[in-house]
């Protein structure tokens, strides 16, 4: 069996615990990521034929105060960015941990996933800087914790990336 | 031998010119004479054409100018040491890493001479090898320390506990008995452990290489334990390792209730035991020698580990060494069976109790058996040695006390009897005795009245004679015996004997001593009847006597027929003695003529009176 260590990331409070606790195996509790400041769980799906477990490393969020721990990075195979959607700054604040990730573990897959896609209409991200990433080659997904739009596809498409 | 050719190429423009001979010559020649200055073998062998021409020497220093310089400062480098040594050490390095990279041997070929320039390193200055193996030496010797203190402490835990319990008790008891001291004795039952999960975890990215559990052990997602043990480390190594220690050491222990985990950390991978109870020392070399082989073995698929656990191969085995447990041993619990024991000690004891209480009863009622027999008189009952002792007087002709053991249903093996003879003056033993010594007739019966026997029926006269005797010899206060119910009777022959034997008369003449000459058969006859009736009564089982009595009659003097009536028994006894009767059995008496037969008889009659009759008494 195939096992790859995922991390999401992003701004504190853009829903990285949200979207994956609907769907993913969980045993610990949430008071890790404010203490530890990391919560392991696990989502296994299939890739074609293979069964991949992705060991997903839910990264308690970055604020002013508090930097993402790069030691929990190291020794991943793929990574989540997570972003606000309604909080344009967490759009910077994705690209400002990719750049370091990118430093630490070198170009690994990762997804951009712009969340709350349910509250679409109060969205204060503009076009611009989506489409400028997405010209610098990145994928951007728009997910909803909340109807769970897209989540699946996230995980499945990240699976496919890492294994490819 | 070296040859020399020359060939030139046609080139369209060379094609029209023409070759001058002469020039090609020169040109073969100072070819030649380049080839010999550059090989000495051809110089050797060709003779030059060039000897003497002084163009030649121009030439070669013109031509070989840079490389005689080059040659020079070659030889310069090897014949300096000083040079040389700046030379090599400038590829000494290079040289080293590439003969290293090819195989093995410059490890073995510099091994020994490093040993002997370590040895001399300490012989000369030991100071500098404590200062190079001290970083190294320091957490070692101090993690080697912690660790025997933890267990001594653990130990001492322990032995405090349990000191002075019951349970301490007991452990002292073993440890006095085996000869190991409390503490281990203490360990020895206190290190009870199990091994429940062990975790291989990749270091770099946290994920599970490999888990095994012990059977029946709670189980957790084994992929987000590991996980999360991988950030656990890191995040410990991250908040109070020192800036400068770098990659610093991670958690070895961590503890929670009765559970620990062990972790054993290795370049690569991390092996984290979750242990039940109280491990021993022993299980962290265990952990450690596990990692060490497994990256010894595994050292490049460790490091080139991607997710992919496939490239590992199953270590499972060998994680499976990791998973001990020692159990508590356990009570030696008594057979189930072994209550039969103090069973059947109760059973016995009781049933000796009660075999004893029922053996006791029964003797009592044999000593009252005893008692009331007559003649018996019982003195004492004990219980000694296990028998049963009873004593006392009885007289021989009393029932035999054996005799009872049966009724009172014991055994004639439990009961010792120790009886002294006595004679008994019970009216029952003494009836007894009569019987046994007198031996009734069978028409005599004896029968108790209160303290007299009475006997009544008939028997012969010698036998009451016998009786009357037996009472006289009986010692004062004898119950009394009364004779007086019996009737005498005879045998009708011994009756009918006697009285023919009485109711003889042997006639005399006057004056004589011998009976008349007709009186031989009637002697005959006496004799006869006699014999008939001593045989008769020795039948009957006594003896007679017969007095053979003289009389006279009354003429002449008294003294005179005293001593005829003598002399007449006399014959008559010597006569009937000829005739074959025992002496012994008569007896003479001279009646004289004080005993006539027929007083005042006539003349005729006085006949009479000069006889001899016989008399039969019977003895016993």
């Amino acid at each position: 069996m195939i096992q790859k260590k995922v991390c999401v990331l992003g701004s504190f409070g853009v829903g990285k615990t949200s979207l994956v606790r609907r769907y993913v195996q969980s045993m610990f509790s949430d008071a890790y990521l404010t203490t530890v400041g990391v919560k392991v769980d696990k989502k296994t799906l299939a890739v074609g034929s293979a069964d991949v477990t992705l060991v997903l490393w839910d990264i308690a969020g970055e604020d002013d105060i508090n930097a993402i721990r790069m030691t929990y990075v190291r020794g991943a195979g793929g990574y989540f960015l997570v972003a606000d959607g309604t909080r344009p700054e967490t759009l910077e604040i994705a690209r400002s941990i990719q750049a370091r990730v990118n430093t630490e573990v070198g170009a690994v897959p990762f997804l951009l996933l712009l969340n709350k896609a349910d509250l679409q209409e109060s969205w204060g991200l503009s076009r611009e800087p989506v489409e400028a990433l997405e010209a610098a080659g990145w994928t951007i997904l728009r997910t909803s914790a909340k109807t769970g739009e897209n989540v699946e596809e996230a995980f499945l498409e990240l699976a496919k990336r890492m294994l490819s | 031998m070296s040859s020399l050719s020359l060939s030139a190429r046609d080139t369209p423009d060379m094609a029209d010119t023409p070759i001058d001979e002469a020039r090609i010559r020169r040109l073969a020649d100072l070819l030649l004479e380049v080839a010999r200055t550059v090989d000495p073998e051809l110089a050797a062998s060709v003779p030059s054409n060039f000897e003497g021409d002084p163009r030649l020497e121009a030439l070669r220093s013109v031509l070989l100018e840079h490389d005689r310089a080059a040659f020079a400062r070659l030889q310069q480098k090897v014949d300096d040491p000083q040079e040389f040594a700046e030379a090599v050490s400038a590829v000494l390095a290079s040289a080293f890493a590439l003969a290293a990279s090819r195989d093995e041997r410059l490890a073995s070929i510099l091994a020994p001479t490093m040993e002997r320039a370590t040895q001399a390193s300490i012989r000369t200055n030991p100071k500098t090898m404590v200062g190079i193996l001290y970083p190294l030496m320091g957490p070692a010797i101090s993690k080697s320390l912690a660790e025997t203190l933890d267990g001594t402490l653990q130990g001492l835990n322990q032995a405090f506990k349990y000191s002075f319990s019951w349970q301490g008790l007991k452990w002292r008891l073993e440890a006095y008995r085996s000869g190991s001291t409390f503490a281990d004795v203490v360990l020895k039952h206190t290190v009870v452990f199990r091994v429940e999960h062990v975790f291989l975890i990749h270091r770099k990215t946290g994920l599970l290489l490999e888990h095994v559990a012990a059977a029946e052990a709670a189980s957790q997602d084994p992929h987000m334990v590991s996980g999360m043990l991988s950030a656990i480390q890191d995040f410990v190594r991250d908040s109070f390792s020192s800036a400068e220690g770098g990659r610093g050491g991670g958690i070895d222990s961590l503890r929670l209730g009765d559970l620990t985990i062990w972790c054993e950390e290795g370049p690569s991978a991390f092996l984290a035991a979750v242990i039940r109870g109280n491990p021993p020392e022993s299980l962290h070399t265990q952990l450690r020698e596990t990692l060490g082989h497994i990256h010894e073995d595994l050292h490049g698929p460790l490091e080139q580990f991607e997710g992919d656990s496939a490239i590992l191969g199953d270590l499972s085995t060998r994680l499976g060494s990791c998973l001990q447990q020692q159990e508590q041993p356990k009570e030696e619990r008594l057979s189930r069976w072994l209550w039969i024991l103090p069973l059947v000690l109760v059973i016995a004891v009781v049933s000796w109790a009660v075999s004893r209480a029922v053996e006791e009863s029964r003797v009592d009622a044999y000593v009252q058996l005893l008692r009331d027999q007559p003649g018996v008189v019982v003195t004492g009952a004990e219980r000694r040695d296990g028998l049963w002792h009873v004593s006392g007087l009885r007289d021989p002709l009393a029932t035999d006390p054996a005799e009872l053991l049966a009724k009172a249903n014991l055994a004639p093996d439990r009961v010792a009897g120790h009886w002294e003879p006595y004679q008994a003056l019970n009216p029952a033993i003494l009836l007894k005795r009569m019987e046994a010594t007198l031996s009734p007739p069978t028409d005599v019966s004896l029968v108790i009245y209160g303290n007299t026997i009475r006997a009544r029926g008939s028997a012969p006269q010698h036998w009451v004679e016998k009786a009357r005797a037996f009472i006289a010899a009986l010692p004062a206060g004898s119950p009394r015996i009364d004779l007086a119910e019996l009737q005498d009777v005879q045998d009708p022959t011994f009756i009918a004997l006697r009285q023919a034997i009485q109711a003889h008369i042997i006639p005399f003449d006057s004056g004589s001593p011998r009976p008349a000459r007709d009186q031989e058969p009637r002697l005959d006859k006496i004799a006869e009847e006699l014999a008939q009736l001593i045989k008769v009564a020795r039948g009957l089982g006594f003896s007679v006597r017969v007095t053979i009595i003289g009389h006279a009659d009354a003429t002449g003097r008294d003294t005179s027929n005293l001593s005829l009536s003598a002399a007449r028994a006399e014959v008559v006894r010597s006569m009937l003695r000829a005739r074959g009767i025992a002496p012994d059995l008569l007896s003479v008496r001279s009646a004289g003529a004080l005993e006539p037969l027929k007083p005042d008889a006539t003349d005729e009659e006085k006949a009479i009176n000069r006889s001899v009759t016989l008399t039969v008494s019977t003895t016993d």
